[in-house]
């Protein structure tokens, strides 16, 4: 039961990240520019958050000053990407570059190997919920989470709000599914672009917090560890639906955690058990695809 | 001459990116209080003006040549083979294992098999997305970046566990015998293995330009509606140029293997991978044999270099990566636009 209860608890504890990755992610997936700088930007939040944390001491300073950088490399993303018409795919691998390169780099100067925080514990983060925490098992899985992870699932909520009953969400889909069609309506198509790409940096941004200060304490490099690349395998699963994306978050993290949990009782063939979610990502995504395309009969080969 | 000007704009927009990423490299080493200029000709001085240093330049480069080859040929046909490195790591660990567990006697064929089994797990790799993306359209470019995760950390469990040498003091697969290794041509690390790897950069050469396959690839790349519509089997197309370039990226891990690590280490293919490095090189080279050829030297001089840097100045060795990240940043834009 113990072991049941700590796999449900993982479970929100690794989908929190991922789910911010794919929410924010969703609408530049939509708006046909795929961002797979996710991974670095969301490096780049974890690393920024923790270092000025370091310096400062200061918590609002950490967190505007990860956001605000996180921004800036979404600006630098779709200066490139819409403005410079670059192609998306190899200015991402060149931010996932750049952010780990930087925070070595730093590190390095620094002496260190990596940054833990000394003045403050993971404990302070956690957020008690009243009438929740008293219930037996529910409490036990659903309270005791950080703030960033109670928004990602919040945040589920608020952005199908904004993809489906926003003018701008219909926008963002509109330019698209067919940009001529939308430049003829008027619409400022690299705009919508832009803003799309900027709402995923930011929620890359947070999600790297989660990551880092709210959850550990502390910076190692590479800590992000591929999750903005699941976020992506998660968007094409769900076909960028807020909804079904999350879903495919949300089962990463249920088998992220049975690999934790499992793990811990496996002995030498723990190290086996982390290949566990990126394989299930792979079969899942093999999968749904093939549900999608069984009925398609083009012939010869699809697009 | 028209043909001559594209040229031209071609070379001048692989420079602008690999001038653009220096000069911002250079604010950073002044932030760091040293001098970029001596900095830079430390970078360089050793590993391309020393003959000792070319030739280990060029023994540097070789795996980088193939890993960017294996890039090029899928990025030309748009397919996103960003398993590279995974095919690369898995090539080299089983030539390994083969290497130091089978002894035939004869060198050369010993060599051989250890090649041919990097190739065959290369492909075998590669042909995962590949069939994949052709009969269930899924996006090649996740799954290979997932099975990457996946394939480090088997490896890692491989060498922690069961293929581990207990007599090493560190976490490292056995040795391989000493007739599986390249030997070394004088006082440089240069082997017989940068010769095959020019061999196989010439018919790669004569494939790209010269063949049917060649000319698809580009088609593929520029219109896959098109090509189809022409009578391609672009799905069978997709198929034979991720298996090509899964084994070519098997080849470079053996060859790593072979000619320089002897052991397959957690540190193998070093930081950033040679696959990631090979997509660097492919990108500066434009995607052709002989752009992938000079990038892949220039880029090995820079990483030899980055160790040099280190002992002779406080800047940080990471300051190669950066500038590496920087230029993949600006390779991305067309500076100058390029007939179609």
């Amino acid at each position: 039961m113990a072991l049941l209860n700590s796999i449900l608890y993982d479970t929100v504890y690794h989908s929190a990240p991922i789910i911010l990755c794919v929410i924010g992610g969703i609408f530049a997936y939509k708006a046909n520019v795929l961002n797979i700088a996710l991974e670095g930007m969301m490096l780049n939040g974890a690393f920024v958050s923790v270092l000025v944390m370091y310096f400062t001491g200061n918590i609002f300073l950490a967190l505007s000053s990860a956001i605000l950088t996180t921004l800036i490399w979404g600006l630098i993303f779709s200066y490139f990407g819409v403005s410079g018409s670059g192609n998306v795919i190899v200015i991402g691998l060149g931010i996932n570059f750049i952010v780990p390169a930087i925070a070595k780099f730093t590190l390095n100067m620094m002496g260190v190997s990596n940054i833990s925080l000394q003045n403050i514990s993971v404990s302070d983060f956690k957020i008690h919920i009243p009438i929740i925490d008293s219930i037996d098992i529910v409490g036990s899985i659903l309270s005791g989470h950080t703030f960033i992870t109670y928004l990602a699932f919040i945040g589920i909520i608020i952005m199908s709000v904004i993809m489906y009953q926003t003018k701008f969400g219909i926008y963002v889909r509109v330019v698209g599914e067919n940009e001529e069609a939308a430049i003829s309506l008027g619409l400022k198509t690299k705009l919508y672009k832009y803003l799309a790409i900027l709402l995923g940096a930011l929620c890359a941004g947070l999600a790297g917090i989660n990551l880092s200060l709210e959850r550990m304490c502390m910076y190692t490099n590479d800590m992000t560890a591929g999750r903005g690349f699941i976020a992506i395998a998660a968007i094409y699963c769900g076909g960028g639906k807020p909804l079904e994306s999350s879903l495919y978050a949300i089962l990463f993290g249920i088998s992220r955690a049975l690999a934790v949990n499992l793990s811990i009782n496996a002995g030498p063939m723990a190290g086996i058990f982390d290949t566990i979610p990126y394989i299930i990502m792979v079969s899942v995504l093999a999968t749904v695809s093939y549900m999608k395309f069984k009925n398609v009969r083009v012939r010869g080969y699809t697009f | 001459m028209r043909n001559n000007n594209e040229t031209l704009k071609h070379i001048i927009n692989s420079l602008i990116p690999v001038i653009l990423a220096f000069a911002l490299g250079a604010i950073i080493i002044l932030f760091t209080g040293n001098n970029p200029l001596y900095a830079y000709w430390i970078l360089l001085k050793k590993s391309l003006f020393t003959s000792k240093g070319f030739l280990d330049t060029l023994h540097y480069a070789s795996p980088l040549i193939l890993t960017g080859l294996a890039i090029a040929v899928t990025f030309k046909a748009n397919v996103y083979n960003m398993g590279v490195e995974g095919q690369m790591l898995l090539g080299g660990f089983f030539a390994g294992l083969v290497g130091s567990s089978i002894s035939v006697g004869n060198p050369f064929i010993e060599k051989f098999i250890c090649i041919i089994v990097a190739i065959i797990c290369g492909m075998a790799f590669a042909m995962i997305p590949a069939i994949l993306k052709v009969k269930c359209n899924v996006n090649e470019m996740v799954v290979t970046l997932m099975l990457n995760y996946g394939v480090v950390k088997v490896l890692e469990f491989l060498t922690t566990g069961v293929f581990k040498d207990k007599s090493a003091g560190y976490v490292a697969t056995p040795t391989i015998n000493d007739i599986a290794m390249f030997s070394r041509f004088g006082k440089s690390r240069i082997t017989a293995f940068f010769v095959i790897v020019i061999i196989v950069l010439i018919v790669m050469y004569f494939i790209m330009k010269k063949t049917k396959l060649g000319y698809e690839i580009t088609a593929i790349g520029k219109n896959p509606e098109f090509a189809e519509a022409c009578g391609m089997n672009v799905g069978k197309k997709i198929m034979v140029i991720m298996l090509l370039s899964g084994a070519l990226s098997g080849m470079a891990g053996a060859g790593w293997m072979l000619s320089d690590q002897f052991k397959y280490t957690l540190s193998f293919s070093g930081n950033p991978g040679l696959g990631w490095d090979g997509m660097l090189v492919a990108l500066l080279g434009g995607h052709t044999p002989i752009g992938i050829l000079v990038a892949s030297i220039f880029y090995a001089a820079l990483k030899t270099g980055s160790d040099s840097i280190n002992m002779y100045t406080s800047v940080p060795k990471e300051i190669v990566a950066l500038i590496q990240g920087i230029m993949i940043l600006f390779l991305a834009v067309k500076f100058l636009k390029e007939k179609k």
